[in-house]
């Protein structure tokens, strides 16, 4: 049978495993009497092994075996946990990850590369560990004497590729002895209404426990019985596939240009007044409006994806430049569209950065200022309207806005007048290019690139980023970022002949304002709504529309974070689904267009971007 | 240049000047189309145009060339230079010609054109035209 085809798979599980295998480390390393740690340590080891082996990688089997055999120590008690142990257990991973890329990239297995590695395996293990005995899965060879039994396996049903992940373990069951009477046949694994649920007889000189222990070893499997007790039962099965991001990217494509059809069409129908022609574009409006749903369901993804990556590299930092510091994620079952998940990794790796470098103070400062020795770093994501704000908190020593302010006076960046940096403002000059108070440049951080590329990320995903700091109690960047990238939902305004589309998440209210009953704030006008002062920014004078346009006319109070503005326009011309469309930028495109659309009647509008407004 | 292959090309009238630009690089021509404005660019670009479900950035060829529109309705010619797709708006397209060797002259200067945008002049039956230079034109529009 060939298992190229499940070599995807293999990397795919490996990596998981392997990134739980640095969240339990990390955990382990907090509290080293803990167990649980190990004991799921041990367990993915185990499954890489097991998965590793019956795909021919031996040295990623070997690594693991020998890892194991040092875990299985620590879990027998032969071995004390230390931080050596946690550190050596560390390196072990990262020889797997390097050893699982090679797998994947294709490239030949390099035996020799982690020599030094598993000669300090074998030592801390105490015992020598003699070479790997793959085919022994579940520890020490037992004496029971050679006997046929019936086994059934039932794969998890929400497993991906649940053909694959039989075979496996039927190749593990192989592996203990001989194996026969396979039901229904291994050729029957790959179609579609395979449940999950095979038989076979296994003779074999291994007790029931070990037989079970090896075949779950294969992962993802929900249940083996052994002997008598293998009977029928139902598994709920919810069946899944793997699908190719690509397919879900075009489909999201096409889904979008239906978009714009069916806004076209609806255009169309109310023009022409005819009655089964409206009918037929409302049900094909229903009809998109719910593909459109389904679509951007199956490309949703839960933040955690993205959150999990940053203990391990944390730590790390953490180590290198002589600080303690503890990373705790929350909301990280809140979903985000595949497209922008893959984009926020990058930015929220710079600001974690930032605050371990510039933040989180040195223990021995952080004893003198009254505060624990280790440092908090939390990472939280929760739902605001239709975006996604994640932040970034560190309890550190807050920015030096006075070191900041000496700086930017100097380089001209803050006029002389300005003799408070408002948060805002605080953002301004830390995001510009190049801009660092860091007094040294750690290699870590401090080149001032990080917050530069934080922002312009944002902003390339239609979203924003915002800090708050106080000095001494720590920093709060967050990054609000739109659900999806694809399908926006955005409001249509009018000035002069023109139209702008606005993307509503950034909408607070539409509210009337009035010229004749304006006041102003620090020079700038603004308007007063519910006894706030919002500032007010005119659309015409932005885009450069001359002419006097009603005294009463819309304001359209935008919300980005703690920032607000009303944006006067002409006229609201209703909403619409729009799909941002590429083009040739010319040079010189203001900050505040954020992009171009197709409108519903087929011409092109610009779309503004709410943060370069407010 | 007499050593050089015969050039294909695509001869449209701007003003009162008559230009070329090489068939290699022209994708299509399409009746001129409503352009939505573009704020804060430079006056030379028209807007951004629908073709067919994607956004064209047009740019103005008489603004380029310094000539007056007398009202005609003209075309549209989408280009690909420098690797990016974009829209000519342009006078009457007048014809596709082959340019035997020889017909194509060194740079020359003209009245009011800037030499920096012609690549050579040309001359078929009694009629002078200009071979623009693209890349020079539509360059500096994209900061390039």
């Amino acid at each position: 049978m060939d298992l190229s085809k499940y070599a995807a798979l293999f990397l795919a599980e490996s990596r998981e495993h392997l990134a739980a295998c640095n969240q339990s480390l990390l955990e382990w390393e907090r509290d080293l009497a803990a167990t649980e740690p190990v004991g799921n340590l041990f367990r993915a080891i185990h499954t890489i092994k097991g998965m590793a082996a019956t795909m021919g990688h031996d040295t990623v089997a070997a690594l693991a075996h020998r890892t194991e055999s040092l875990l299985d120590a620590v879990r027998g008690g032969r071995v004390a946990p230390s931080p050596d142990v946690v550190q050596l257990l560390f390196s072990a991973v990262d020889a797997l990850t390097t050893a699982v890329g090679r797998v994947g990239r294709g490239e030949a297995e390099d035996d020799n590369e982690h020599g030094a590695l598993l000669a300090d395996l074998d030592a801390a293990a105490g015992a020598a560990a003699g070479p790997a005995d793959l085919a022994d899965q579940a520890g020490p060879a037992d004496t029971a004497p050679l006997r046929s039994r019936l086994v059934e396996v039932v794969i998890r049903p929400m497993a991906p590729l649940r053909g694959g992940r039989a075979l496996l373990a039927l190749r593990r069951a192989e592996a203990l002895g001989r194996v026969q009477d396979v039901r229904p046949g291994a050729h029957m694994f790959e179609r579609d209404d395979f449940d999950g649920r095979f038989t076979f007889r296994l003779t074999g000189d291994l007790d029931d426990g070990m037989v079970e222990a090896a075949i779950r070893a294969a992962g993802d499997v929900e249940q083996v019985l052994v002997g008598d007790a293998v009977q029928g039962g139902s598994v709920a099965a919810r069946r899944q596939i793997r699908v190719d991001l690509g397919r879900l990217d075009a489909l999201m494509k096409q889904v979008g240009e239906l978009v714009v059809a069916r806004n076209r069409l609806a255009d169309i129908a109310g023009r022409s007044g005819e009655a089964a022609l409206g009918e037929t574009s409302e049900r094909i409006a229903r009809l998109v409006s719910a593909m459109q749903g389904e679509v951007l369901a199956a490309r949703m993804n839960p933040v955690a994806e993205v959150f999990d990556r940053f203990p391990r590299v944390a730590r790390d930092l953490a180590r290198d430049l002589g600080k303690q510091v503890r990373i705790d994620a929350e909301g990280g079952s809140i979903e985000l569209d595949r497209a922008v998940l893959d984009e926020i990794g990058e930015p929220l790796l710079h600001l974690i950065r930032n605050a371990l470098d510039h933040g989180i103070e040195s223990p021995a400062d952080r004893i003198a200022a009254g505060k624990p020795a280790e440092g908090r770093v939390q990472l939280s994501a929760t739902r605001e309207r239709n975006t996604v704000a994640i932040r970034v908190s560190d309890d550190g020593r807050g920015i030096d806005r006075a070191a900041i302010l000496v700086r930017g006076r100097r380089d001209g960046s803050i006029g002389p007048d300005v003799t408070v940096l408002s948060d805002d403002l605080l953002l301004r000059i830390l995001a510009r290019a190049g801009f660092s108070t860091a007094t040294r440049v750690s290699g870590v951080s401090g080149r001032g690139v990080g917050i530069d590329i934080a922002v312009t990320r944002a902003r390339a995903l239609g979203g924003t980023l915002s800090v708050t700091s106080e000095q001494g109690k720590g920093t709060t960047w967050t990054l609000r970022v739109p659900l999806t990238l694809a399908i926006v939902r955005a409001l249509l305004a009018g000035v002069g002949d023109e139209r702008y589309a606005v993307p509503i998440a950034f909408v607070a209210e539409t509210v009337e304002f009035d010229a004749r009953q304006v006041s102003a704030v620090r020079d700038r006008e603004a308007m007063v709504v519910r006894n706030h002062a919002i500032p007010t920014v005119h659309l015409r004078r932005e885009v450069g529309i001359e002419g006097n346009p009603p005294a009463r006319r819309p304001g359209i109070i935008l919300e980005v974070g703690e920032r607000r503005a009303a944006l006067v326009v002409d006229r609201l011309l209703g909403q619409q689904d729009i799909v941002v469309e590429p083009f040739e930028a010319p040079d010189g495109l203001p900050p505040f267009l954020g992009g171009a659309t197709i409108l519903a009647d087929g011409a092109p509008a610009l779309i503004l971007d709410a943060a370069a407004l407010v | 240049m007499a050593d050089s292959p015969a050039l294909h090309a695509v001869i449209f009238r701007v003003g009162t000047l008559l230009c070329a630009a090489p068939a290699g690089i022209v994708r299509e021509i399409l009746p001129a189309l409503p352009a939505t404005r573009i704020p804060g660019v430079a006056d030379s670009v028209s807007g951004l145009v629908n073709v067919r479900g994607s956004l064209l950035t047009v740019l103005d060829a008489f603004r380029l060339l310094g000539q007056q529109r007398n009202g005609e309705e003209g075309a549209l010619l989408v280009l690909v230079v420098q690797g990016r797709t974009l829209g000519l708006a342009v006078g009457e397209v007048r014809d596709f010609v082959e340019l035997a060797p020889g017909s194509v002259a060194d740079q020359a200067r003209l009245p009011g054109v800037d030499p920096a945008v012609v690549s050579a002049v040309a001359r078929r039956d009694d009629e002078h035209f200009i071979l623009l230079n693209l890349d020079a034109l539509v360059g500096p529009v994209f900061g390039s």
